[in-house]
């Protein structure tokens, strides 16, 4: 049967190669670690439910892009009907946080008229020992650009869920407070449906990790 | 319109062997009344036409009619999971040809004849098989429309090279590969006769040469090829010592570090590629190219690219279990000419594709496009149906031409696919399109039967292939030959 959610929205996963895009969404989508994946060339199609309050439920649809520079053209396609982004960079490689600056000009300069709600991530944060990004110079950098900032690690399953449910509960505030709207032709946010049974939540999984692709 | 098109494909075209009539083929037992709407039907409904024809080719090739008969049933249950394996990979089988040469199609049962399903096991038939065995056939016939089918596991799919549990080769076979050893050693090899036979699949034992001279590494004058090789392959080390090191440099830093984090992420389940003295043959082969070619540079993708040659050519020496080969035991000289014939055939390859990697992908997108416009004429239900749900074409298809199926395929197919791809003229620019399109078509019913946006993205980027070999990489070939046959070399095939 039809999987019940309220909104539907569409979320682009951004960041240098090999910062762990991929990873993270499928310990998100999949509830596992891939020990070893392929590069992502293009751009790859994930999804997944969320309840963000008892009965209310979101379903995100979350685009994978490559991070190799070659790769723009086709992955740049891909801002204009997100509502929401997760800008990763790993803490082990400063390169990867310095670059985050030019991610997000890329991501402004693609996205119009629309705007993205962006969350940074430090990234890999199990790999405490060989960190070259404080999480001070992160979070700041972060309240510069007016984001969050969340440290997670798709290896031990740390702050996955969070990163992920704390934007989409930003968006859905937005979203209430009409500050971004629903409009035709714009993927970026979709009304679900609100039959009278939404109150029942027994489909959703306790951890919220199962997949409902 | 699609499945018009199709039966009148069979029906009409003389030229085109097809089926045989029934009023002049009247012992043809077994037809399905039932009118074929695909290839894969007809391929299905004929499945026994190359019983008829294997005998006539026996014939004309001279070789007494075989007078086998059939294995003991005991034998057919001692298929092991290798055996299924070689025999599903076992390219001597595929004798599928472009139709164009007066060939007879059916030859593309034998795909089917050599290897029957029979609940879930294999049984060896086909030319070994007595013909008398009518009744045996036809329950075999009945047991095949069964979807049963062993699941091949993913870490055995290079398993092709191996010899060993090989099943013992068949008169056609042999006869096939005497006709390849025939054509290499000729003074000089009739290329056009070589890609001819080549289209249908190379037998295992002449694939690396076969490979190196289709590609037009090796030159057809055999008095020369020793002299060309030594010289390509002194030629590509000159390369590495001339540039490799410039790999620390502040300008090709980049190009070095992503080659570097990708190759460890190349065939990631593969033991063989995570031996280091093999990722390092691969950083080299990749550098020197990415160097030499500046317009495009390196593009994730190409690393894959790498791969069905290295596993070819080191085919060459390796008699079993190649998954776990330890390559650094070869001779230095044998790895080193490996390395630089994978490098020097990537090269004549990419060259055919390279705007699949310039600045803003041009090549990419001009095939998705045509993509979209070739599935829009041949099956209006699909793409009616991407359209309804918002399913684009780029996001499912970058990646097929990017990676050129590699990453939808399992290797053994991929090999088995460039065979052909080498045989044909532009194959990998090409008829690659086909390829897709035909491939695309495949999971028709699985697509249709999707209806939201994310169950069809989900498929396409995940589909079942797991299990493929070469019955289901033939059958693909041929529905792409017949695409490109109506779509493109003859246009007015269509009308729309």
């Amino acid at each position: 049967m039809e999987t019940i959610w309220l909104y539907q929205f569409r979320l682009i996963v951004i960041g240098d190669s090999t910062v762990g895009k991929s990873c993270l969404i499928r310990r998100f989508t999949e509830g596992r670690f891939a020990q070893v994946s392929d590069p992502t060339v293009g751009v790859d199609f994930f999804s997944r439910l969320v309840e963000i309050e008892p009965g209310k439920r979101i379903k995100l649809q979350i685009w994978d892009t490559a991070g190799q520079e070659r790769f723009r053209s086709i992955t740049r396609a891909y801002y204009r009907n997100s509502v929401g982004g997760l800008l990763l960079f790993d803490i082990t490689n400063r390169r990867s946080f310095q670059n985050v600056h030019n991610w997000l000009e890329e991501a402004q300069s693609h996205v119009q008229p629309h705007s993205i709600v962006f969350l940074l991530v430090g990234h890999k944060c199990d790999l405490e020992a060989q960190r070259q990004v404080t999480q001070q110079e992160a979070e700041k950098l972060a309240g510069a650009y007016g984001m969050r900032y969340v440290e997670t690690s798709a290896r031990d399953a740390i702050n996955v869920e969070k990163a992920f449910v704390d934007l989409t509960r930003d968006i859905f505030e937005l979203v209430r407070s009409g500050d971004i709207k629903i409009q035709d032709g714009w993927e970026g946010v979709k009304s679900g449906f609100v039959p009278n049974t939404v109150h029942s939540s027994e489909e959703v999984t306790k951890g919220g990790r199962q997949c409902f692709c | 319109m699609a499945t018009e098109n199709r039966i009148n494909f069979w029906r009409r075209n003389a030229k085109v062997p097809g089926r045989y009539h029934k009023d002049t083929k009247p012992n043809f037992n077994n037809l399905k009344t039932k009118k074929a709407s695909s290839f894969h039907e007809f391929a299905r409904s004929t499945n026994d036409a190359w019983d008829i024809d294997d005998e006539e080719e026996d014939d004309f090739l001279g070789t007494p009619a075989p007078t086998l008969s059939l294995h003991p049933t005991s034998t057919h249950n001692q298929c092991t999971q290798q055996q299924l394996q070689n025999l599903a990979d076992d390219t001597d089988t595929g004798m599928m040809h472009p139709p164009t040469k007066g060939q007879h199609l059916q030859d593309v049962q034998e795909e089917d004849g050599d290897c029957e399903h029979l609940n879930g096991k294999f049984v060896k038939s086909s030319s070994e098989a007595d013909l008398n065995m009518s009744s045996v056939r036809s329950s075999l016939q009945k047991q095949q429309s069964l979807p049963v089918r062993p699941i091949i596991p993913l870490v055995a799919r290079i398993s092709d090279q191996n010899a060993s549990g090989a099943p013992p080769m068949t008169v056609r076979e042999k006869s096939r590969l005497d006709k390849f050893k025939q054509l290499l050693a000729s003074p000089n090899t009739d290329l056009e006769e070589l890609r001819k036979h080549s289209w249908s699949g190379i037998p295992r034992e002449v694939r690396p040469i076969t490979w190196r001279l289709l590609s037009g590494y090796l030159p057809a004058n055999k008095e020369r090829r020793e002299l060309v090789l030594k010289r390509k392959r002194e030629e590509y080390f000159g390369f590495i010592e001339q540039y490799y090191h410039s790999r620390t440099d502040e300008h090709y830093k980049d190009t070095y570090r992503q080659i570097h984090i990708d190759i460890p992420r190349t065939n990631p389940l593969i033991p063989l590629f995570q031996q280091p003295a093999v990722q390092e043959v691969f950083e080299r082969i990749l550098f020197i190219w990415a160097i030499r070619h500046p317009a495009s540079g390196y593009v994730q993708g190409i690393n894959d690219l790498v791969t069905p040659f290295f596993v070819v050519f080191l085919s060459e020496f390796v008699t079993e279990d190649m998954e776990n080969f330890e390559v650094a035991a070869l001779p230095l000289e044998t790895q080193r000419n490996i390395e630089a014939d994978s490098f020097w055939c990537m090269s004549k390859l990419l060259d055919g594709i390279q705007d699949n990697y310039t600045f803003a992908q041009p090549g990419i997108q001009n095939k998705v496009k045509a993509l979209e416009e070739l599935v829009s004429r041949i099956d209006e239900d699909v793409h009616n149906h991407f359209k309804k749900y918002e399913v684009e074409y780029l996001q499912f298809a970058f990646r097929w031409m990017n990676n050129l199926l590699m990453r939808e395929l399992p290797l053994r197919c991929t090999i088995r696919l460039w065979d052909t791809y080498q045989a044909e003229a532009e194959g990998f620019s090409h008829f690659h399109l086909y390829v897709c399109a035909a491939f695309l078509i495949e999971w028709r019913k699985e697509i249709l039967s999707m209806v939201d946006f994310q169950g069809l993205l989900m498929l396409l980027q995940n589909l079942p292939t797991i299990h493929w070999g070469n019955e289901e990489v033939g059958l693909l070939l041929a529905e792409a030959y017949r695409l490109k046959y109506m779509f493109a070399d003859a246009p007015s095939h269509y009308k729309r």
